[in-house]
């Protein structure tokens, strides 16, 4: 007996001991191949979706969790192409009326729901209809404000009837804008603007909960769910364009943790996987990491009704004491680039130049500027010392560490002392919408791909703005480039709008974000669009 | 007994009924919404979703609505993941965070113990000292380093386990282990240093002078006393080791309900921080009350109501 006891200490021990001395190798594996999957014919490719999908409702999914697979399972009138300009999905092709409002869509003859039905314009009009009645409670209605009575119906007061979108036959389909919106055919790559189809939610309203019950008319169908689990997707032979989809199955985990993914990832058991911050440096310099653009901004904003920020030179020379290269190359080091503005890359104006580009850097570092800056403001406002200035964002360690760049560079730069605060996600999000603090974190990705979508945020009282900013011919210009027909003109004028949104600077943009993540060799041609979803219609694996 | 049972009973409902007054005000006290985001919203967007899921409602209106649905133990849609209700997260995580539980707890128990005993047995002994060594590690290291470094060991770099997630027996050991450590360590410790003291007792003394074998004297005499004080912390540690941990489960990707303790309040999901809470107060009840029956049969002299006594 006590010998078999001490046998099974030392048992474990040696167990412990062997644990701690090996894990100074840690990390320097090298990954495992793939070996399970190459002997079998079927494709199948091993993703992760971090956590539970939201919900599988197009208009209530309306988060990165529930849009990763959703858009693999369902297709609107468009999709996002390769080169992420929207192409004709399930809209074979569409005609626009001369004024620029009224779309028309021709839906394809082949558009079949995953249980063999007709897609047809009907299933539109009450997918779209649903998504903007009041008691549907989509986070997502906002987005089909574009539409003639939508904006009333969300908001009681107006009725189903007046949202002016219809079926005019069993395949055409057509709808009305509130004014001309070139980038509506993008908008409407959304989720939000799937189909549903009417008859099956008709028979069970709670279609979207199940794998069982659910039926899309995407690349790929629901094949099985379990809940916080996994679900796996299969291919869809109903998809009109199945024979471009290569993958036979997806297979999604739920994990939510970044290094066990990795992990997982090293040992073969996922295709692709995030960076773990600890490893972001190493795996890095070994030129395992893939970067491809998002399109939004990592910013802080000015609470222009507090003081000091009220004086627009103060504002400006906090701004200019900011170095965002300094602060991606050294502090986020995931090879973000530098926003000197607010609108993110990759926005082509019809001159075919990038607007980015075009609007150049509307904010440099420049410490001396911004000392002067500081002392001009200082007079204007008669003070003798700057008002106590605290920089508040919300609880994260990579928040954190820009927090104290900042803080750095502010007491470098112009001699500053900032103090820094933190608070939980969830209470600094509804201080900052009440204006409570001086300067806070932000952070703001695309809904759509239009470089409006950026710049609309600004607008006087806009849910976004959390500045207390507001300009009258800002207001106009945005107002202006939305109805505006004529893409140049309307691209001149969110040239000008950004000009002024930058040199009243109630924002400092920090840097643009970017899709960093590690990709199993044999697999190819996963879309991931700066805006949207990752696209798996054309993925393969060999 | 019947009598002592039927109050505790009625105790324990009272109990739960403050529980789920205290939470539910608490929860509404402190700032945030479900419905917070970083993102674009609109006022029409917020007011329907508030409308939807009824926090448009007066408080007291709402705290009424919740009695009425727990006293049929139905706790409500989530509001996060709108296509679930809690019973479901619940019925579905619960099964899951039990299983590993209980091994677990049965890994723990009996290893803790026999450490204990073993340390106690060879007081001051290299085996003492090796024992509380390993309690001490079990107690010190965190079990999201454990758990880490068990993954990158035994699964990355030589891949006996699998890394994660929870379909076979094999994914089970690993966070079963991570999972028992401090448990374990944490009984040892008690077990040795009350199984000391049991040792140096009169009766002990008289069980050796009666000539006892010694596997007699530890196992029928000194342990049973010995272990009072860990059944005391077993019942707390059960309730919370069966319901699932939010880090081991968030590493290892289990489905247990161990997450919703801790992403509700983060996300202010109302009904199931309540579902949560309500059913871990049930559990913890439950096990204390188990605990003060185990109390009377491990050591009669404790009577579990005063009349009846002596």
């Amino acid at each position: 007996m006590k010998k078999l006891l001490s046998l099974f200490l030392m048992g474990l021990l040696v167990f412990v001991l062997a644990a701690c001395t090996a894990n100074e190798n840690a990390g320097n594996e090298t990954e495992q191949p793939d070996g399970e999957d190459t002997e079998t014919a079927e494709k199948v490719l091993y993703l992760n979706n971090g956590q539970e999908p939201t919900s599988f409702d197009p208009p209530i999914g309306f988060d990165s969790v529930s849009w990763q697979a959703l858009n693999n399972l369902m297709e609107g009138l468009t999709r996002l192409g390769k080169n992420h300009e929207p192409e004709a999905a399930i809209a074979e092709d569409w005609d626009l009326s001369d004024d620029g409002k009224t779309y028309t869509f021709h839906i394809r003859e082949n558009a079949k729901w995953s249980n063999g039905d007709d897609v047809t314009a009907g299933d539109f009009v009450f997918a779209w209809k649903r998504l903007l009645n009041p008691e549907t409670g989509s986070p997502a209605a906002f987005l089909g404000y574009f539409i003639e009575g939508g904006e009333a119906f969300n908001n009681g007061e107006g009725s189903a009837d007046d949202v002016a979108v219809k079926a005019v036959d069993e395949k055409t389909f057509e709808v009305t804008l509130i004014s001309p919106q070139e980038y509506f055919l993008s908008v409407i790559t959304n989720p939000a603007f799937f189909p549903v189809n009417e008859k099956v939610a008709a028979e069970n309203p709670e279609w979207f909960s199940e794998a069982e019950t659910f039926v899309g008319n995407g690349p790929f169908n629901l094949a099985e769910w379990e809940h916080d689990s996994h679900f796996l997707m299969e291919k869809n032979d109903q998809y009109w364009d199945a024979e471009n989809v290569k993958l036979d199955k997806v297979h999604w985990a739920m994990v939510d943790d970044t290094n066990t993914e990795y992990q997982m990832f090293q040992a073969g058991d996922l295709d692709t996987s995030d960076v773990p911050a600890d490893l972001s440096e190493q795996l890095f310099g070994e030129g395992k990491v893939e970067v491809v653009d998002q399109a939004g901004d990592y910013f802080y904003r000015f609470n222009v009704t507090k003081e000091p920020f009220q004086n627009e030179n103060i504002r400006k020379a906090f701004a200019m004491a900011v170095d965002q290269q300094q602060i991606v190359d050294f502090v986020t080091k995931g090879q973000e680039k530098p926003a000197y503005g607010f609108v993110s890359y990759g926005f082509t104006d019809p001159s075919g130049n990038d607007f980015r580009e075009t609007a150049g850097d509307l904010v440099k570092t420049d410490a001396e500027e911004a000392k002067k800056l500081l002392a001009q403001g200082m007079e204007e406002e008669g003070y003798d010392t700057l008002p106590e200035v605290t920089l508040t964002y919300s609880t994260s360690d990579a928040h954190k560490k820009i927090a104290e760049t900042l803080q750095q560079m502010f007491k470098d730069n112009l001699g500053v002392e900032v103090q820094l605060a933190n608070m939980e996600w969830n209470v600094f999000a509804e201080e900052q919408s009440a204006l409570k603090f001086q300067l806070s974190r932000s952070s703001f990705l695309a809904d759509y791909a239009d470089p409006i979508n950026f710049l609309e945020n600004f607008q006087t009282g806009h849910s976004m703005n959390r500045t207390g900013w507001s300009n009258a011919e800002y207001d106009q210009l945005i107002q202006n480039a939305k109805n505006e027909s004529d893409e140049a003109a309307r691209y001149d004028m969110m040239y000008e709008a950004e000009k002024i949104l930058m040199d009243e600077m109630p924002i400092i943009p920090i840097h643009f974000y970017n899709q960093v993540f590690m990709q199993n060799e044999s697999v190819s041609d996963i879309v991931r669009h700066p805006v949207g979803y990752m696209e798996l219609k054309w993925a393969d694996k060999n | 007994m019947a009598k002592y049972i039927l109050k505790r009973l009625i105790a324990m409902v009272i109990t739960l009924w403050f529980i789920i007054t205290l939470t539910f005000f608490l929860m509404h006290s402190i700032p945030g919404s479900p419905f917070n985001e970083e993102r674009a919203t609109s006022e029409a967007v917020q007011e329907n979703l508030e409308k939807f899921y009824q926090l448009d409602q007066p408080l007291i209106v709402q705290y009424g609505n919740y009695l009425k649905s727990v006293v049929t133990f139905d706790f409500g849609p989530s509001i996060k993941k709108s296509s679930q209700t809690v019973n479901e997260m619940l019925g579905r995580g619960f099964p899951i965070s039990f299983e590993l539980g209980i091994i677990t707890l049965i890994v723990a128990v009996i290893s803790g113990i026999t450490l204990g005993v073993i340390a106690a047995l060879r007081h001051n002994g290299f085996i003492d000292y090796l024992a509380m060594t390993i309690a001490v590690l079990g107690i010190s290291i965190p079990n999201f380093v454990l758990a880490t470094m068990l993954i990158q060991q035994l699964a990355v770099n030589f891949p006996i386990f699998p890394v994660a997630t929870w379909s076979s027996t094999m994914h089970m050991v690993l966070p079963t282990f991570a999972l028992a450590t401090g448990p374990m360590a944490i009984i040892a410790r008690l077990t040795r240093s009350s199984m000391l003291e049991v040792l140096t007792q009169d009766y002990i003394r008289t069980a050796k002078a009666k000539g006892l074998s010694p596997v007699k004297i530890i196992f029928k005499h000194a342990l049973r006393n010995a272990l009072l004080p860990v059944v005391t912390i077993l019942g707390s540690l059960a309730a919370s080791i069966l319901t699932g941990t939010f880090v081991i489960e968030k590493i290892f990707a289990i489905p247990g309900m161990g997450k919703y303790f801790v992403e509700s309040i983060n996300q202010r999901d109302y009904p199931v921080i309540m579902g949560t809470t309500v059913f871990y107060s049930s559990i913890l009840i439950i096990m204390l009350f188990l605990v003060d029956i185990a109390y009377g049969i491990l050591d009669p002299r404790i009577k579990l109501h005063k009349k009846e006594g002596i």
